[in-house]
């Protein structure tokens, strides 16, 4: 579960977060809309314990931020998975594994990384040959492989094809099915209307608008998202 | 940590500009310590030699006045020690042979940098030039991207999240990059116990063991200082720019800042002065006191007493030994105090220079690595002091012989035989033992433990002041 209760969070001049209230119930995937600098990243650096709020809360699984018991039991995909390029994909997959302290064998890491669309005759090579889309694979593996309770994705289909940002889709309705938490920040209208079951929209830092995806439409969607842009 | 310890070793060895970085100075190292250590051999063999030769003349010679033996004299050769091949400290530019002679106390002569416009110059190539100059700069060079290469990818996020703390993730960086100093360090150990043909002995491998243990130390404390800045400013341009001008202070302004100090602070009378100063006081006396007619007429008379004659021509000794024994130990009282005044300021110098490392750990780092290699002032102090002893023992027998070998007074031709000579003892110098010297370094010691802690201390702060949110 996450909570955000009246968070405000100013940069400067600049109101990042103002008075932000949301919450992901466990099962749940909540699609975060919003255009650049409506507040996204500071709403997900919060959750990841990264930045602390001027005012106002932030629960994840009924506990406060930035603990090592809590960065175990969450999941994080970038929207650019920067991964080390010396290695190769199953020794970046290991690696962030072991310093979560999870140890798996050679066979399950090749599964993760199957399961996340990367073609098998990829994961011996060094990530520096990868596409960016390969290396997302690798980062979505990696979230999973934690088998975390709460998962946080900033733009995670960013540099997937169709099929693979399909696949990522029912990875994470998967995930939520089985009662894991989920917040993705997206600028993809069309993903997050098929994917998540709760969509807010973020405008300079306030959230405008909420609402449950299988409620609208796409194309009813996109016209909200554009109606509270351009208001 | 040792994860990460391990991640980033493979970086560097799957890096191939590190790689081969690596490997040439790995070659490097170990071609300039061999080289060094041939050299120090070369010298050691050929002040043996010398030694041998010198000895050797002096066993040969044939009966002789030992008045005129005293004028003939001889020399003490300060022995290189094994570790000079590490770090030869002032030896280059002190000289490293005494000529010992009656009346004269000469200086030391015949330093290689009076000899060579390349050594007074540049210094020479030894391993210390490349630990405390070169192999800090490739460790800044390692250090000052290592945290912010993390943070500007994005990996910082991902490795945060995986449950890692910024403390731990900045200690295993450092350590993983000091561990890269501490193999170029070995390296050069090891070549010293390979290629070294004699003179390991339980001091010699004590000061390596230390010497690894301050220059590690040190290298330690400039990485996490370079990394610990880099985490503070976020930015690798600004903290690669500021260990850079640190460096420079710490390895070129400062020692020469702290140098000039001491001197202005303790001053050295010129060599002029000096030698004046001393003749004065050998002629007139002490402070003008009992000036050399006065002390001669106070010796004749004492002697004639205790041997209870009335002429220098009745005595059953030889009076002229006795009286050069007097002015030789007059000499010596005058030279007790120019030349221990002196020394006293060489070391009063030195210890304020030491104590510079509290704004510089580079001084402190330099200061034991001389101090290691058994180079530094204070062991060059401990040779003068010892070759002033034999000085005196030597020409102390000598008078003796003069005096008590069986001449009377006024027998100018007398000559003592070959066995006497034979019989006089050679000087032989032992270097003093690390255990015996180390309360001399406990400042440099201290000093370089207190920036441990700083640093330390300053991967603490940066750690806790660090912003993440990018």
């Amino acid at each position: 579960m996450i909570k955000v209760d009246k968070v405000s969070k100013t940069y400067g001049n600049h109101k990042a977060l103002d008075n932000l209230c949301m919450e992901v119930l466990s099962g749940e995937i909540y699609g975060l809309l919003g255009a650049n600098g409506a507040g996204k990243s500071t709403t997900l650096n919060m959750l990841l314990g990264f930045t602390s709020p001027d005012s106002g809360s932030i629960k994840i699984l009924n506990s406060r931020t930035n603990k090592i018991i809590e960065k175990s039991q969450i999941g994080y995909i970038a929207e650019n998975v920067n991964l080390y390029p010396y290695l190769t994909g199953i020794e970046n997959l290991d690696y962030f594994c072991r310093i979560a302290d999870i140890i798996l064998d050679y066979n399950t890491l090749t599964d993760f990384l199957v399961e996340c669309g990367l073609e098998k005759e990829f994961h011996s090579k060094r990530v520096s040959e990868y596409s960016k889309g390969m290396r997302q694979k690798v980062g979505i593996s990696i979230a999973l492989a934690k088998n975390a309770k709460v998962y946080l994705l900033d733009e995670p289909a960013s540099g997937l094809d169709p099929v693979a940002s399909n696949e990522l889709s029912q990875i994470l309705k998967k995930l939520s099915s089985k009662g894991a938490t989920i917040l993705m920040a997206s600028h993809d209208i069309f993903r997050v209307r098929e994917t998540c079951d709760k969509i807010g929209i973020l405008r300079k830092g306030c959230l405008i608008k909420e609402m449950k995806s299988n409620e609208v439409t796409s194309k009813e969607l996109e016209n909200i998202y554009l109606t509270y842009m351009q208001a | 940590m040792k994860d990460i310890f391990l991640n980033e070793f493979k970086g560097y060895f799957r890096n191939k500009l590190f790689f081969s970085l690596g490997v040439f100075f790995f070659f490097f190292l170990s071609i300039v310590t061999y080289f060094s250590i041939l050299q120090n051999e070369e010298q050691l063999v050929a002040q043996k030699d010398a030694h041998e030769h010198i000895r050797a003349q002096w066993d040969d010679m044939e009966a002789s006045n030992p008045h005129s033996a005293a004028h003939y004299g001889t020399y003490a050769f300060k022995p290189l020690s094994v570790l000079n091949s590490i770090d030869d400290g002032v030896n280059s530019v002190t000289g490293n042979v005494l000529r010992l002679e009656g009346h004269r106390q000469n200086d030391i002569a015949f330093s290689e940098s009076s000899q060579s416009l390349v050594v007074s110059k540049f210094g020479k190539l030894k391993p210390a030039l490349v630990l405390q100059f070169i192999i800090p700069l490739l460790l800044i060079f390692l250090s000052f991207s290592s945290y912010t290469s993390e943070r500007s990818s994005g990996r910082l996020k991902l490795l945060l999240v995986q449950g890692l703390s910024l403390r731990k993730i900045v200690f295993a960086k450092s350590i993983t990059i000091w561990f890269i100093g501490l193999i170029f360090l070995t390296t050069t150990i090891i070549v010293q116990l390979i290629f070294v043909d004699s003179g390991l002995n339980e001091d010699v491998l004590s000061r390596l063991i230390y010497l690894l243990i301050s220059f590690s130390t040190y290298y330690f404390i400039l990485v996490s200082l370079t990394i610990s800045l880099s985490v503070l400013f976020n930015n690798s341009t600004t903290s690669l720019s500021l260990i850079i001008l640190i460096w420079v202070l710490w390895t070129i302004f400062l020692p020469t800042i702290a140098s000039n100090t001491s001197e202005k602070l303790i001053p050295l009378p010129t060599r002029a002065e000096f030698k004046e100063a001393m003749l004065e006081d050998r002629s007139k006396g002490i402070d003008g006191h009992n000036p050399r007619g006065e002390r001669r007429d106070a010796l004749e008379k004492e002697t004639l007493e205790k041997y209870n004659v009335e002429n220098l021509s009745d005595l059953p000794i030889n009076f002229s030994g006795i009286l050069m024994q007097e002015d030789e130990e007059y000499g010596n009282m005058v030279w007790d105090k120019h030349f221990g005044s002196l020394y006293e300021k060489l070391e009063l110098q030195k210890k304020s220079y030491q104590l510079s490392g509290v704004i510089n750990p580079f001084a402190a780092v330099q200061s034991l690595s001389m101090a290691y290699s058994g180079t530094d002032m204070y062991h060059h102090l401990h040779f003068l002091k010892e070759t002033k002893n034999y000085r005196r023992i030597f020409i102390k027998t000598l008078n003796d012989e003069y005096a008590f070998g069986g001449s009377k007074t006024g027998e100018r031709g007398w000559k003592a035989s070959n066995e006497f000579f034979r019989s006089v003892k050679d000087f032989s110098y032992t270097s003093p033992s690390f255990k015996s010297f180390y309360k001399k370094y406990l400042t440099d010691i201290i000093i370089l433990l207190l920036w441990l802690f700083i640093s330390f201390s300053l991967v603490f702060y940066s750690t806790k002041k660090a912003k993440i949110d990018v």
